[in-house]
């Protein structure tokens, strides 16, 4: 597998209280990576890390298959990137943003960006600080598709916006991944969002990035278990247990990882009993994976 | 890509450019106008001389000016967008400076072609000549060093900008204190002679600056 952007032992210190550790990021080639973690994870910092906008302490970051923040001048002009807070100058109308812009990137497409512009409802010569929030999240994705990037770097870009914006925002990205077959890095707090779109998720916490995983075996690999019987030390398993937390009498709340339906057996092998299993949804498979993170530290 | 920075950067300084042009196209002809009827050619050089500081300042409020605005929209956005750009850092310094140099040029070239107007148009007494060119030229010269010095400032971090503000502040309290200690040491005066005279940084401020002379 070819990956878009890779990061190894990735280190870097903001101030005291907060620091990348050891981050091993990998966004496969044509895949929608969905960045997820809570506010204040270390999202943002990375993304700038991968962009050469912040300069790492440690380790190595390749991007589109080049060396950052080496290389940043060609990787740049192969990105699209929105990020967390809109960055156009305000005192320009949307025709000189996008004027501006198309004059940096050799791949602007103009007819594109026209039709991006209508779709939108941009107005050419409203000034960017008299748009709404939504108006701006648009022009920033407008700005970021046009110029035909190969890696779109999205940093919680519906934060905000209404459910309509929103919609409109993402339809324009997975639009450009089909046409494309573009590669996405979307970081955000809004679960569901990611569920819908991305195939690939990486959850970060405090600085650590916790799993990396397709979206499907994040979806369907983490359950909870309910045991009764089971013993104090279970040793190996198939899969992999996040949490135990006791219930009523010998009864327990399992959340495991990798669990599979014939592993059954094997449970029953250490005289204990599955007596259900739950599916979490992905919000409460990220929550339940954060939870139990954050109790083994 | 010079164009489009040119174009925007011109939005956020076109007020100044054009105030500077307005003040650099008066200050001559008021000067000669002020002193049509002088009382001797040497009472014509004190004014004149006196007009000297005027283009000094507007020399250093233009480069301040033009300096402050190149930056300003970058510096609210936090730098975010000049970065992500495809351009090497160096270059899309130089060529923000580039476009504020540009916008330097038309109160020069006001300021030339008033002075020209003004010597031309008024008697200059006998012994005395006009110096629009060197009054001109000095004042580029000017106009460039205060931007120059001032688009580095603006440029830098706010940090590196608060060493420079806390520099000016140990020297002002040093000559406070050894004033107070009653030690006749001239701290400020020699910082300023160190800045202003030659070959100092802002040598070009210090001198005659006048329009006409001997």
């Amino acid at each position: 597998m070819t990956f878009a952007v890779e990061t190894q032992q990735l280190r870097y210190q903001a101030g005291k209280n907060f620091a990348l550790t050891d981050v091993n990021l990998r966004v496969p080639v044509g895949s929608i990576y969905g960045f997820l973690g809570p506010n204040g994870a270390g999202k943002t910092t990375t993304i700038r890390l991968l962009l050469g906008l912040l300069r790492a302490e440690g380790g190595t970051i390749t991007v589109l298959g080049e060396s950052m923040p080496a290389a940043y001048v060609t990787v740049l002009g192969r990105v699209g990137y929105v990020p967390d807070r809109p960055h156009v100058h305000p005192s320009l109308t949307v025709g000189e943003s996008m004027e501006l812009h198309a004059a940096f990137y050799m791949r602007w497409d103009a007819r594109w960006a026209g039709e991006l512009q209508r779709q939108f409802r941009l107005v050419d010569d409203r000034r960017v600080g008299s748009l709404s929030k939504g108006e701006t999240g648009k022009l920033m994705m407008l700005l970021a598709l046009a110029q035909q990037p190969e890696l779109l770097v999205l940093d919680e870009p519906t934060d905000g916006l209404d459910p309509v914006v929103r919609r409109d925002v993402l339809e324009a990205v997975l639009g450009y991944v089909s046409d494309r077959q573009a590669s996405v890095l979307i970081s955000s707090h809004l679960v569901h969002e990611l569920e819908r779109i991305c195939d690939w998720i990486g959850v970060m916490d405090r600085g650590d990035l916790m799993a990396e995983l397709p979206m499907r075996d994040f979806k369907n690999g983490i359950k909870r278990l309910y045991v009764t019987g089971a013993p104090e030390l279970v040793g190996e398993t198939p899969f992999t247990i996040l949490s135990r937390a006791p219930m009523n009498g010998s009864a327990e709340q399992w959340l495991v990882r990798g669990w599979e339906p014939e592993m059954r057996g094997h449970v029953e092998s250490i005289g204990a009993v599955v007596t259900d299993v739950i599916d979490l949804d992905l919000e409460d498979g990220f929550v339940e994976l954060l939870r139990s993170f954050r109790d083994k530290r | 890509m010079f164009k489009a920075i040119l174009k925007t950067q011109w939005k956020w300084t076109r007020l100044a450019v054009f105030l500077a042009v307005v003040v650099a196209f008066t200050m001559p002809l008021l000067s000669m106008n002020a002193n049509a009827l002088p009382e001797s050619p040497r009472t014509l050089i004190t004014n004149m001389q006196a007009w000297g500081a005027g283009y000094a300042l507007l020399a250093a409020a233009l480069g301040l000016l033009v300096a402050v605005l190149a930056w300003s929209s970058d510096h609210r956005g936090h730098h975010v967008y000049a970065l992500a750009l495809p351009v090497a850092r160096w270059r899309y310094v130089l060529l923000r400076f580039g476009a504020g140099i540009v916008f330097l040029l038309p109160a020069i070239i006001a300021l030339g072609i008033s002075a020209e107007i003004a010597t031309s148009t008024h008697p200059i007494p006998q012994g005395l000549h006009a110096y629009p060119l060197a009054l001109t030229v000095r004042f580029a010269f000017a106009a460039l060093v205060a931007f120059a010095v001032f688009f580095a400032i603006s440029a830098a971090s706010a940090r590196a900008a608060g060493y420079i503000l806390g520099a000016i502040c140990v020297v002002l309290v040093a000559q406070f204190l050894t004033d107070a200690a009653g030690l006749n040491w001239q701290i400020v005066s020699h910082a300023v002679d160190i800045l202003m005279g030659y070959p100092g940084i802002l040598a070009v401020f210090s001198g005659r600056w006048t329009l006409i002379d001997v």
